[in-house]
């Protein structure tokens, strides 16, 4: 299931928001509008958290998280970290990491069990990601882009890549994190996926501008509603090339 | 997308007569009309040189349209350059287009030519002859031209309306001897409606027609029908549809009648195909075999099976029709686009381009790299949970609901400890100390911290019982002997304020300072000043007064002020009356000149100077007047009423 919504008519949703198998991190904003479109998909299943990060709403660009765990920077206030720790469940483990680059949200991408990473990150905390989240991390690049985080979203289903990565890149980076991969866009033709797209397991959430089409490949990739990625490549390919070549 | 030709936007091309006339009342229009024998003679021949100039300009002008509008037939698709060979004949075209370009040099010449001589003419009327020789030169030059202007303006006419075929667009193509049919299978597939008639020859040029198929636009071309004979035999007519079959990347449609309606025999028709197969080389082609409701392949007899079956090589798809009882037209239809569709990508695959687009194409498969499995984790009641119903009367409350309850946006404030996950759920609320550096007051809390509290008061009974802190209140300080201190205290305290501020005084330069003009001096200090510098000035002083004038006798007898033999009230008075003189400023009229006499002679020569401006009243250069009431141009009657008014 794909929703579309914005946040304060900003089609970056990704930005005010994580979203994981276990919880759901949301930006405290001027109207309760952008957390109620969360609450009616997940609540119930997973909580769906109020938060601000260092005081900011860019929660979605500062902590990186998966079901085991969450990172946040080290810009993040005790009282934060204690609502964290509040209300997030106990399985879930929260560190506060000392990174140089602290938006950790731009720079590791990550599901369940693997975790790309911009290749300039500290090694220890390249171990501190491979211990709280329990993944396995890789130092890699998406169409040449070291903001890996901003540029793909996967869940453990499949992932979307920046429109420009090459098709060996593509290939390389299924291998890597084990899930079908496809290049596209979200918000009527953006190359911010991380920015436009929060996915998890069984639901996705895209920038309100996100076209139909983007949408079913969406909903292909992450198998969402029973589509399978298959669907993707299939009627269309000729008549896309013999039109745009 | 692709090259496209547009011949519609060619403009008119006008008849050499009509040419002529354009041009020379253009030149009557636009240049000046009057000129007069008495003019100097340069005016006269700038008159007629503009003419000339002006008349070459536009013929130029005209010419050179035309000769950018037409296509230039090394620069177009080859396909449209063969067309317009075949319809309009290359050489005919070309020397055409060459005469007009021959033409508008001539022209030029002329115009230069006489240019020159005019610079020669020496009256009015040599030079009006020779403009009218010069036009009338040009006027023949064009005239020569009529039949070149003609057969362009057909050539225009005819191109206009040439169907607008994209040469470069998925194009079907539609070919056969006539009468198989072509046109009534394009009217099948298209809105084209073209005409179909029951004999040979009724399409007797090409047609395009447009239709949709797999979310593409595809073109489809009707031909006219060919006739199997040699190239040079064939006519104009048949030629085009050569034209077409040579030139356009599209899938050829070959059409083939085996009922022999058509006139023509299933041998000839094979025999056609045969001979224009060369045409048919790197395109996908299929044999379409029309009209099956009269006759179908199987009905053919074994000497005209043996010889379609002839033509029917590897790469060419067989598909029976009827354009009678539609039977077959639409599978027909869909085999050639898919077999176009398939060669166009394949072509476009080898391509530099084609990677942007693929790679948005391409569905990247993992490869397994360990024995892993990495199984999704959706919680249970995730996929079965109901879904939210906005008008369900039941539906969950929501964040924004109870913000709506609670006031709106901006007044309502969100409860943040409502989530928090406790055993004991009467904990949320509980009050918890701030933290700082990741600790809290409550990390300095002692366990037995109530036990050393008692300990503590008991300590301080007990010395309280025992006196110990009773000695301390016996030290006092004796009540007089502060006050005194207390008092010299504020008295130093005060002298230090008055310091300050008088220092201050002195420092400051932001105080107001009071002008040179209105300190008191006298000329006691001024002296004793001077004085203190070592300058006499008791002399020199009093020289100076003494030149004021008549008032010496009665000013001060002495600068020291000792004024003997006036009384107090008169020296006051006289004291004021040295203060007023001293501010008066001089009087400049007496400035620069020598005495009084002079002065007035001055003022003579200046009042003497002034009077005719006085006599004026005063008007001087700037003033507004009118010189001549009534401006004699205005007034003869030689323009209207109300035309235009001076001033």
């Amino acid at each position: 299931m794909a929703v579309r919504t914005a946040f304060e008519n900003s089609n970056d949703i990704g930005v005010f928001s994580r979203l994981t198998n276990s919880y759901c991190l949301v930006a405290i904003g001027g109207s309760e509008n952008f957390y109620s479109v969360f609450e009616s998909e997940l609540a119930d299943v997973i909580p769906v958290i109020h938060t601000s990060i260092a005081g900011t709403r860019i929660i979605g660009r500062l902590t990186v998280g998966n079901k085991r765990g969450l990172l946040v920077p080290n810009t993040t206030s005790d009282q934060e970290l204690q609502h964290l720790r509040n209300s997030l469940p106990d399985a879930v483990r929260i560190q506060r990491i000392e990174e140089r680059l602290s938006a950790l949200g731009n720079v590791i991408a990550c599901n369940d069990y693997v975790a790309l990473v911009h290749p300039d990150i500290d090694r220890d905390t390249e171990e501190i990601i491979a211990d709280v989240l329990g993944v396995e991390v890789f130092r890699q690049t998406v169409a040449e882009n070291t903001l890996v985080g901003s540029f793909c979203t996967f869940s453990n289903q499949g992932g979307l890549v920046h429109p420009k990565t090459s098709i060996q890149d593509q290939d390389e980076l299924s291998s890597l994190l084990q899930i079908p991969l496809v290049a596209g866009t979200v918000n009527r033709g953006s190359d911010m996926i991380g920015g436009g797209l929060v996915v998890n397991d069984w639901c996705a959430f895209a920038g309100l501008d996100t076209t139909s089409t983007e949408i079913s490949v969406i909903e292909s990739i992450f198998k969402l509603q029973n589509a399978q990625p298959t669907s993707l490549v299939g009627g269309m390919r000729d008549q896309l090339i013999d039109s745009f070549v | 997308m692709g090259s496209y030709y547009n011949f519609k936007k060619v403009q008119v091309v006008p008849k050499a007569m009509d040419f002529i006339d354009i041009v020379l009342s253009k030149i009557q229009r636009k240049t000046p009309t009057v000129v007069h024998p008495n003019y100097q003679i340069s005016r006269i021949r700038q008159f007629y040189m503009k003419k000339v100039k002006f008349g070459q300009d536009c013929f130029d002008e005209k010419l050179d349209q035309i000769l950018g509008d037409f296509p230039k037939l090394d620069e177009i698709h080859p396909f449209y350059a063969d067309l317009m060979n075949v319809l309009y004949d290359r050489d005919h075209y070309k020397l055409a287009l060459g005469q007009i370009s021959t033409c508008k040099h001539l022209i030029d010449s002329v115009a230069k030519d006489y240019a020159r001589l005019l610079k020669f003419g020496d009256s009015l009327f040599r030079c009006k002859q020779l403009k009218k020789a010069a036009l009338g030169r040009m006027c023949t030059i064009m005239k020569r031209q009529k039949d070149s202007l003609a057969y362009l303006e057909q050539v225009r006419q005819h191109l206009a309306r040439l169907p607008s075929i994209d040469p470069n667009t998925r194009t079907l193509l539609v070919c056969g001897y006539p009468n198989v049919g072509k046109s009534s299978f394009m009217n099948k597939l298209t809105r084209a409606e073209v005409e179909v008639q029951p004999y040979a020859f009724t399409t007797k040029s090409l047609f395009v027609g447009h239709m949709d198929y797999k979310n593409l636009r595809w073109q489809v071309i009707d031909t006219p029908g060919i006739l199997d004979h040699p190239l040079e035999q064939r006519n104009t007519i048949e030629m085009q549809s050569i034209t077409a079959l040579a030139h356009l990347r599209a899938a050829v449609l070959f059409f083939i009648d085996l009922s022999e309606q058509c006139g023509y025999t299933v041998a000839a028709q094979c025999n056609l195909f045969d001979s224009i197969k060369p045409l048919f080389a790197n395109k996908p082609t299929l044999l379409v075999v029309n009209k099956i409701d009269a006759m179908r392949i199987d009905g053919l007899n074994e000497t005209e099976r043996a010889k379609f079956d002839g033509i029917i090589a590897d790469d060419v798809t067989v598909c029976e029709m009827s354009t009678y009882t539609d039977e077959g037209v639409m599978e027909c239809k869909k085999s050639a686009c898919d077999k176009l569709l398939a060669s166009r990508v394949e072509m476009k695959l080898k391509t530099n381009k084609i990677n942007d687009v693929l790679q948005k194409l391409h569905l990247a498969e993992p490869v397994a790299r360990d024995e892993k499995d990495r199984p999704v984790s959706i919680p249970e009641n995730a996929l079965n949970r109901p879904k939210y119903d906005r008008n369900d009367p039941n539906r969950r409350k929501l964040e924004v609901d109870l913000e709506v309850d609670g006031g709106g946006a901006g007044v309502f404030n969100v409860d943040l400890k409502k989530l928090y996950q406790f055993k004991n759920s009467e904990w949320k609320y509980d009050k918890i100390p701030e933290i700082m550096d990741g600790k809290n007051v409550a990390d300095f809390f002692d366990e037995d911290i109530e036990a050393r509290l008692d300990e503590l008061e008991r300590e301080e009974e007990r010395l309280e019982r025992e006196g110990f802190y009773d000695e301390e209140e016996q030290v006092e300080m004796d009540d007089s002997d502060e006050e005194v201190l207390m008092a010299a205290a504020k008295e130093v305290e005060k002298k230090r304020q008055l310091l300050i501020r008088e220092s201050f005084m002195k420092k400051s330069k932001h105080r107001v300072i009071l002008p040179q003009k209105f300190k008191k001096r006298t000329a006691s200090e001024m002296a004793s000043h001077f004085a203190e510098r070592g300058v006499d000035i008791e002399d020199r002083a009093r020289s100076l007064v003494r030149k004021r004038g008549r008032s010496a006798s009665h000013g001060p007898a002495d600068m020291n002020g000792s004024n003997a033999g006036i009384s107090l009230a008169r020296e006051q008075s006289l004291a004021a009356k040295r203060h007023k003189t001293t501010s008066k400023s001089r009087d400049r009229s007496t400035m620069g000149v020598k005495d009084e006499k002079q002065k007035a002679v001055s003022q003579k020569v200046l009042q003497f100077a002034q009077r005719p401006m006085n006599m004026m009243a005063k008007a001087s250069e700037s003033d507004r007047k009118i010189l001549t009431k009534m401006p004699k141009h205005l007034f003869a009657g030689k323009r209207g009423n109300g035309s235009a008014s001076h001033r």
